[in-house]
């Protein structure tokens, strides 16, 4: 089971964004996507989520071609957290996390789904702003309320065999250092739940620490995808970013001059 | 289980408000009852409403009753309430504060579209014009076609931002306005009479046979927006995120278009074109109750019609015998209103 892109290529008016790119995201693995700006990271997001179609290549879910696949189906499938845009009226919080859940109006399952929205508040700290208006909020503490909105969408009242996926576009931007290794430690424990995971991510140190592999794109290519240790060398990362790169081995941290 | 949670998700759309907003739709509802009750019993006329209950009146204040007073009432209700919750699902589909069917040239189409049939239908379909339906039908193209214009123009909405469009609800409102002076300087006296209404909105003059089909559109397309409320919610986040949360936007789109063109355009063929309830309406519920749809669309409608229905007993009663047009009432209210929002958007 696992959310596959086979010889994806996708062309933006005269400049090609993304060029046979092949990737797969299995259920409990997080697959981490690194590279400089402008490498394609996002746009791969999009046709993996069904946003944009590529111009050549596809994409399936669990073996299903994605096309063949509902706009609501796919709602139950994955769940996606990109760049948001700004809110004209006046929301709550809490109005805000319930967006996700797919099931409302769902009468017998309203005790289920206040446990949920406060089981998913909680472990992302935003239980104490939830009556709170979405737009007088700090970026960091938006993001926050967001991926909450992610998760609940995947949310289940008993844990199903169906597989469920996570594409995730920078979910670290904006936070300070203890919430980003919060995020990474809730996508760790939805990982061990069997939920495939894809995430782009813009530190090097935390896609080696948590992914279980990592892509690095450069020019709309595949560079190279696999284990962080042996996909994460100074060579290539040099070449990609352009910069001097170190990597202490023995703490696998890495540092760029 | 996964099956079972499936099926729901297509029955979302039931109710889930809160506490506090059930109390106001409630009282929403006290609130039409009462004002109904009042504007029924009040103007130029009086018909004692102890009297009708016990059957005291004579015949004809019973006619003044059936056939002048009650159908005015319940136009003027079904117009605030089509013009209420046309307005709230505008603004939720655009994502724009400002959207109002007066603002935006949408109601300037339906009325062009009704004066199109009433001088150049006459000459070439006397027999057709007064028909009951003509009238609304050509109200509603010509309100979708707004519509659509403006779809065309900011490039599917939104991507353009709230200044955009309300200066294209300017040209459009210009536009239809000189269409509606050529149609007006054509036009015969008899003509002119009909068509000066439709500049200032009146409730006078409808019938049960006019009445009766413009009922029934506009429940019908109350009926088509209410159920539309969680997905213009989650529309709020963006078209995309919407998409990514199992909303067809496209068909989203579609269905509140013509839902509220077709509101829209059966209340302008009746009472012409009433400005800035679309506007104001929607404000004040979202003030008085929150903003989620499920609450605004109802809240909406039912606010409007209370106010419309007050205001229509303005109108009449306020220079007795004469009669001030209603739509000079709602714009004398609504324009500060419009202000005081402007200055307001200014903050952020």
């Amino acid at each position: 089971m696992s959310i596959k892109a086979e010889s994806i290529s996708i062309t933006l008016g005269q400049r090609q964004i993304l060029d046979n790119v092949s990737i797969e995201i299995p259920e409990g693995q997080i697959i981490g996507i690194v590279g400089p700006n402008g490498a394609g990271k996002s746009t791969l997001l999009n046709i993996l989520s069904g946003d944009l179609e590529s111009s050549s290549g596809s994409v399936f879910y669990d073996g299903k071609l994605l096309d063949e696949i509902s706009i609501q189906q796919r709602a139950f499938t994955r769940s996606v957290m990109a760049q948001i845009q700004p809110l004209v009226f006046d929301f709550s919080v809490k109005e805000i996390i319930e967006m996700g859940w797919l099931l409302k109006g769902a009468t017998q399952l309203m005790a289920e789904f206040d446990h949920a929205v406060k089981e998913i508040s909680v472990a992302c700290d935003v239980d104490s702003i939830l009556e709170r208006k979405f737009n007088k909020l700090s970026g960091g503490e938006q993001r926050r309320v967001h991926f909450a909105r992610t998760l609940l969408q995947l949310w289940r009242p008993s844990e199903s065999v169906r597989p469920r996926y996570l594409l995730l576009d920078e979910p670290t931007a904006n936070l300070d250092l203890s919430f980003e290794v919060l995020l990474m430690n809730i996508l760790r424990n939805r990982a061990s739940k069997n939920y495939g995971i894809l995430v782009i991510l813009h530190d090097l140190n935390i896609a080696a620490k948590f992914c279980d592999k990592t892509a690095v794109l450069k020019n709309g290519k595949l560079l190279c995808f696999g284990c962080p240790k042996e996909v994460l060398t100074e060579s290539l990362l040099s070449e990609v970013y352009g910069l001097p790169i170190k990597i202490d081995n023995h703490s696998n941290i890495i540092t760029y001059y | 289980m996964e099956s079972v949670t499936e099926k729901f998700f297509f029955r979302r759309f039931l109710y889930h408000i809160n506490g506090k907003q059930i109390f106001i739709i409630n009282l929403l509802i006290l609130s039409i009852l009462f004002c109904s009750s009042i504007a029924i019993s009040y103007g130029s006329f009086g018909i004692p409403v102890i009297g009708l209950i016990l059957g005291k009146t004579s015949e004809i204040q019973n006619i003044v009753f059936f056939e002048i007073r009650i159908p005015r009432v319940i136009l003027s209700c079904i117009v605030g309430a089509s013009l209420g919750i046309s307005g709230a699902s505008l603004q939720g589909l655009f994502r724009n504060p400002l959207a109002d069917p007066g603002l935006i040239g949408v109601s300037a189409g339906a009325a062009l579209g009704a004066t199109t049939v009433i001088v150049i239908g006459s000459t070439f379909f006397p027999n057709l014009v007064l028909s009951n339906f003509l009238l609304p039908m050509a109200a509603i193209i010509g309100a979708s076609a707004v519509i659509f214009m403006l779809y065309l123009l900011t490039k599917g909405f939104g991507y353009q931002g709230v200044t955009y469009m309300l200066l294209v609800g300017i040209a459009v409102n210009a536009i239809a306005g000189v269409a509606i002076g050529i149609l007006t300087y054509i036009s015969s006296d008899e003509e002119l009479r009909s068509l000066t209404f439709w500049t200032m909105g009146s409730f006078g003059g409808v019938t049960w046979p006019l009445l009766i089909p413009a009922i029934v559109i506009i429940l019908i397309s109350i009926a088509c927006l209410i159920p539309a409320a969680r997905q213009l919610d989650l529309l709020q986040l963006g078209e995309s995120e919407a998409y990514r949360l199992g909303i067809d936007v496209q068909k989203l789109k579609y269905r509140v278009i013509f839902a509220s063109a077709a509101t829209v355009g059966a209340s302008v063929s009746l009472s012409g074109m009433i400005g800035f309830v679309g506007l104001i309406v929607p404000h004040l519920t979202r003030l008085i109750g929150g903003v989620n749809h499920n609450f605004l669309l109802p809240g909406s409608a039912l606010l409007g019609a209370s106010l419309m229905i007050v205001a229509d007993l303005l109108a009449r009663t306020l220079l007795q015998p004469a009669e001030i047009p209603v739509g000079l009432i709602t714009s004398a209210l609504g324009s500060p209103f419009f202000l005081w929002l402007i200055f307001r958007m200014n903050k952020y």
